[in-house]
C-alpha cells in the first residue's frame, strides 16, 4: 500500500505533503491539550517499532502476499499520536527499506495516516457511553482495525486509478488493481481480529491505556 | 491510335507485368541473417520474492526520458528482456508496476565500449544493490526498532529526585 517514488504527479506529492503538514500540526495541537504531553511518548514509540517492522513480514494468503500495517489499532490505542506515528515509520521505512518514497511520503501519509484518526474517533465512542460492555468494546475495536484498513485501501486504489499515467494499459492496470482489492479485504479481517485480541488483552492488564 | 503506339504500350505492358512477375517469384524465396547483440533482462520480484507476473514494463531511452521507448509486460516468471539501441549509451530507465506496486530502475549503458564481461558483471551487481540479504535486512530493521524501543525507555525514566 506503499507509494513508491515516481508513480503519482508531482502536483498529487506536493498535496500530499501539504495536506500531512496540516494535519500533523493539528494532531500536535490536539496532543498539546494533554496534562502531559511526554506520557504517552514510549508507548507511541513502541507502537512506532510495531509498525516499522510490520511491513516486512510478508503473510502469505492468496492471490498475493500481505503484509499488516497496523494503523486502526494504533489509531484506537495512540489517538492523535498515531498520525505522527505513522508518518515516523513510514519515514524509517523509506530510507531503510524503499518502502514507499521520499516524495511520495506526504501522500503515504495521508492514506494511512487518516485512517488511523478515523479509527480513534470510531473507538473513542466506546468512552463517550456510560455503560461499558465488553462486547461493544470488542465490536469497535474490530470496526476501528478493519474500518481503518479498508479506508487505506479505498484512498489508496483510487489515488492510483486516477493517476496511471498515459503509457501503461490502464484497463490491465486496473484489473490487477481490483484483484487486489481481494486479498485487502482478507487483509482488513486479520487486523480487525488483531485489534480485538490486543484491546482485549489491554483492557484485562492494563485498563487506563484505553482511557483516552 | 497506330500500330508504333500500340506496339509501344504493348512493351511497356510487357515490361510491368513481367517485373511483377518476377517480383513475386522471387518472394518466395526468404532470407534470415542473424546477429549477436547484448540485451538487457530485468527481473522483477514483490519483496517476498514471489515474481511479479504479467507487470506492465515501460522503457524510456536515455535520449529521451519523457516518451517510452518501448513497452512490454514480463513473463510468469516477472523477467523481460530488451535490446537497447546501439547508438545511444546512457541511463536506461525502466519502469515495472503492476496493481500500483512496482519500481524504476536505471541501468547504465555504455555504447562505445567493447562489450565485456566485466562490464555485464557491474550491470548486475548495481541491480543487486538494490536488495538486501534477508540477514541484512533483520539487522537493519532490529537497529530501528532499537531505537525506537530506546526513546520509549527515555522518556519513561525515572525522574530523578531535583
Amino acid at each position: 500500500m506503499h507509494i513508491p517514488d515516481g508513480f503519482v504527479s508531482p502536483s498529487i506529492c506536493i498535496t500530499g505533503y501539504a495536506i500531512t503538514g496540516g494535519l500533523t500540526w493539528y494532531s500536535l495541537q490536539q496532543i498539546k491539550k494533554d496534562s502531559n504531553p511526554q506520557k504517552k511518548i514510549p508507548r507511541a514509540s513502541l507502537f512506532t517499532a510495531a509498525f516499522f517492522v510490520a511491513s516486512l513480514i510478508h503473510i502469505p494468503i492468496p492471490p498475493a502476499s500481505i503484509h499488516l500495517v497496523l494503523n486502526g489499532m494504533m489509531g484506537a490505542i495512540l489517538g492523535y499520536y498515531s498520525f505522527l506515528a505513522i508518518l515516523i515509520g513510514l519515514f524509517f521505512q523509506t530510507v531503510m527499506f524503499q518502502h514507499g518514497g521520499l516524495s511520495t511520503l506526504g501522500i503515504n501519509a495521508v492514506i494511512m495516516g487518516i485512517p488511523a484518526l478515523f479509527a480513534y474517533h470510531i473507538f473513542r465512542i466506546n468512552n463517550q457511553s456510560q455503560t461499558r460492555k465488553k462486547i461493544w468494546t470488542q465490536v469497535l475495536a474490530f470496526c476501528a482495525g478493519t474500518g481503518a484498513l479498508l479506508l487505506s485501501a479505498t484512498l489508496f486504489t483510487v489515488i492510483i486509478i486516477t493517476n496511471i499515467t498515459s503509457e501503461l494499459d490502464a484497463q490491465a492496470e486496473i484489473n490487477a488493481i481490483y484483484l487486489s482489492l481481494i486479498s485487502y479485504v482478507i487483509q482488513a479481517i486479520i487486523e480487525g481480529i488483531f485489534t480485538v485480541m490486543l484491546i482485549s488483552f489491554l483492557e484485562q492488564v492494563k485498563p487506563e491505556i484505553l482511557k483516552q | 491510335m497506330t500500330n508504333q503506339q500500340n506496339l509501344k504500350y504493348l512493351a511497356f505492358f510487357l515490361l510491368f507485368s513481367s517485373l511483377g512477375f518476377s517480383r513475386q517469384v522471387f518472394a518466395h524465396g526468404a532470407n534470415i541473417v542473424y546477429q549477436y547483440k547484448q540485451a538487457i533482462e530485468v527481473k522483477a520480484t514483490y519483496d517476498d520474492g514471489t515474481p511479479m507476473s504479467k507487470a506492465q514494463v515501460v522503457i524510456y531511452a536515455p535520449d529521451n526520458p519523457a516518451i517510452p521507448w518501448q513497452k512490454g509486460t514480463t513473463d510468469e516468471e516477472g523477467k523481460f528482456s530488451f535490446i537497447p539501441s546501439s547508438d545511444v549509451s546512457g541511463n536506461w530507465d525502466i519502469k515495472i508496476r503492476q496493481s500500483g506496486h512496482g519500481d524504476i530502475i536505471s541501468i547504465p549503458w555504455q555504447t562505445d565500449q567493447p562489450t565485456s564481461v566485466v562490464e555485464s558483471q557491474e550491470n548486475i551487481s548495481n541491480l543487486a544493490d538494490s536488495t538486501y540479504t534477508p540477514m541484512q535486512k533483520i539487522v537493519m530493521a532490529a537497529s530501528g526498532v532499537w531505537g525506537f524501543v530506546g526513546t520509549a525507555l527515555f522518556f519513561s525514566r525515572q525522574k530523578s529526585p531535583s
